[in-house]
């Protein structure tokens, strides 16, 4: 049975008081206790954790502290007892998993897992517990709280009312949220278990949000403001999403006038390959750049292609770089070049298509330009381009500041 | 924008392209020490600056004043471009096919935008001097000549007055002891050459 994970958070969890762990010894100790022993890990781990804790005279480690906290205060490695309201329930993703959701308090939100050899009476939706000795921990970067069997579960009587504290878009993090935000655009479903998923916003920025298949969901009207209650933020590849499963939405009045992305202002220090003329696949949905062969990497060859022009760059300000893809209409007013005419470029040119890259980098590499739009998966999708025009005010501002000082 | 504690299955982080600094050339001819940040082949080499900042790439925008052809079997090309500071002496060979073909279709003086390596290496005279290897050189308008001055002042002002404020520009502080006065005019000179 494989102790690591244990041994790693006990050891994680002597290092925060500043003692060096024995890792070798720690998971020797576990597998004794559960291997000859047959004790549950959960048990394991706390006999162990009290037993380092005595050796070191710590205190408030591993023992059953029940002293109440607040989830916004929740430290990853610690063991805590907490009173709060079932506000979701999901569905659960493995047979060890008895019931997983989210618990709230007037603080803040976390998930919970309940393992299914907890033996712990099912908690409902709505209602108040108060949990003695969960342990906080972390899957994936988002927060968890592990529902053992040495936690103590009662239900409790409360109507303490929890108004969820709405954060700006931007200062999302893995975890549970609640927003307030405009639907400003539905995607096409890619999953056949997936409701909707499409953009929603503030002021502050844009996130992606889901929701899946359940009974008695309903999909949000694009272009309606919804109050997010409880919404799961996962992170993938380094980009959050909005899981709204679990979620509680509220329709609420009023407009948000969405962030339409950042303006970034620098050199197009880099036209890369795969810019210019180029052909994409005419399957209905598809739209990916065909190889020179017009081979897509889903639907094989396509001699049917659609021919689109595109820049695929990096926009430099001297001090950060950023990845910038950009769409046909805008090309053609960078470039001085229409769609037609790279075609008939292309077409009675020896170099093909090289010819309409080369034509397009050197018209356009080398410049300044304001570019505005969306980060996506760490490119911009330019919505808006503009030349930088010399500006006499700057160069009197400079000047200014070069001489005031200097004289 | 990424700050986050990302999750422990990804490997590092993402690959980031290193940017195009803007320095004068007379700030460039005073440079003279490279380093390499870490012990792998494949770590970047930087040059620091004597306003402290590391350099792997620079941009440049002036005039090609003179190109020459040298070498036989192995053959470059050595481009000289003006900035109103002075000069950058750019070096295209086969490693850098893409730029000795544009230097190669250039006529000068014609203006033009450069992305380039910067390097030190000991000429015969036993001095330190900065090579310019080029990534591009594509010929532009006046314009991003103008802009690019504004730019490089700009980031020349800046760096001054963050002297001392990284570990980069500290270390260039014991290295050059920059005086701020001479930067100041030296971006204060460029823009007064141009017309208001």
């Amino acid at each position: 049975m494989d102790l690591s994970e244990v041994t790693e958070r006990i050891s994680r969890k002597m290092e925060s008081r500043g003692i060096t762990p024995d890792r070798k010894k720690i998971e020797s100790k576990l597998h004794r206790l559960v291997d000859e022993f047959g004790v549950h890990v959960s048990e394991a781990e706390r006999t162990v954790m009290n037993e380092l804790a005595r050796e070191h005279s710590l205190t408030g480690m591993g023992t059953r502290s029940t002293e109440l906290r607040e989830i916004k205060d929740l430290v990853v490695g610690e063991w805590v007892t907490l009173q709060g309201k079932i506000v979701a329930l999901t569905t659960a993703p493995s047979p060890a998993i008895a019931q997983t959701g989210v618990i709230a308090d007037p603080s803040g939100a976390i998930r919970f897992v309940v393992w299914a050899r907890a033996n712990l009476p099912v908690m409902e939706a709505g209602k108040w517990y108060r949990l003695e000795s969960a342990v906080v921990d972390e899957f994936r970067g988002v927060p968890k709280l592990n529902v053992h069997g040495g936690t103590t579960l009662t239900p409790v009587e409360s109507d303490t009312p929890l108004i969820p504290s709405v954060v700006p878009v931007k200062d999302l993090a893995p975890g549970v949220a609640s927003v307030r935000v405009k639907v400003v655009q539905e995607w096409e479903v890619s999953h056949e278990r997936m409701l909707q998923s499409g953009l929603v916003g503030d002021e502050t920025g844009t996130v992606k949000f889901i929701v899946w298949k359940e009974e008695g969901k309903e999909k949000l009207v694009p272009g309606t403001v919804y109050h997010l209650y409880y919404a799961l933020v996962d992170e993938f590849n380094g980009r959050l999403s909005l899981n709204l499963s679990p979620a509680t939405c509220i329709p609420d009045e009023g407009d948000i006038a969405v962030a339409s992305g950042q303006t970034f202002r620098g050199v197009l220090i880099h036209v890369a390959p795969g810019s210019g003329l180029v052909k994409r696949c005419p399957v209905e949905g598809c739209n990916r750049v065909l190889s020179r062969q017009n081979y897509c990497p889903v639907h094989e060859i396509q001699k049917e292609f659609r021919y689109d022009l595109r820049i695929k760059g990096v926009l430099d300000d001297g001090t950060v770089t950023k990845n910038v893809l950009i769409q046909r209409e805008l090309v053609e007013a960078m470039a001085g070049i229409t769609l037609d005419d790279a075609q008939a470029l292309a077409e009675s040119n020896p170099l093909g298509m090289d010819e309409v890259f080369l034509r397009i980098r050197d018209a356009v590499q080398g410049r300044y330009y304001a570019m505005t739009g969306n980060e996506i998966d760490g490119r911009i999708l330019v919505r808006q381009c503009s030349h930088i025009a010399f500006e006499p005010m700057e160069l009197a501002g400079l000047l200014n500041r070069a001489g005031g000082e200097a004289q | 924008m990424n700050d986050r504690k990302g999750p422990g299955f990804r490997s590092g982080p993402a690959f980031e392209r290193e940017p195009a600094r803007r320095v004068f050339a007379a700030e460039l001819r005073e440079t003279r020490h490279q380093f390499r940040d870490g012990e792998d082949e494949k770590s970047p080499t930087y040059v620091l600056i004597p306003t402290g900042v590391r350099c792997n790439r620079i941009f440049i925008a002036g005039t090609l004043t003179e190109k020459e052809r040298r070498g036989d079997q192995n053959a470059y090309y050595q481009a000289r471009i003006a900035d109103p500071t002075g000069l950058f002496y750019l070096m295209a060979g086969s490693y850098q096919p893409e730029a000795m073909q544009q230097i190669a279709k250039i006529e000068p003086p014609a203006f033009v935008a450069a992305v380039a390596k910067p390097g030190v290496f000991e000429s015969q005279s036993g001095a330190l001097r900065v090579s310019l290897r080029a990534e591009s050189v594509i010929v532009v308008e006046k314009d991003v000549r103008d802009l690019w001055v504004l730019d490089t002042a700009r980031a020349t002002l800046q760096r001054v007055d963050d002297l001392g404020k990284s570990p980069d520009s500290k270390k260039a502080q014991e290295i050059y002891a920059p005086d701020p006065a001479v930067y100041r005019r030296m971006a204060y000179d460029a823009l007064a050459q141009m017309k208001i």
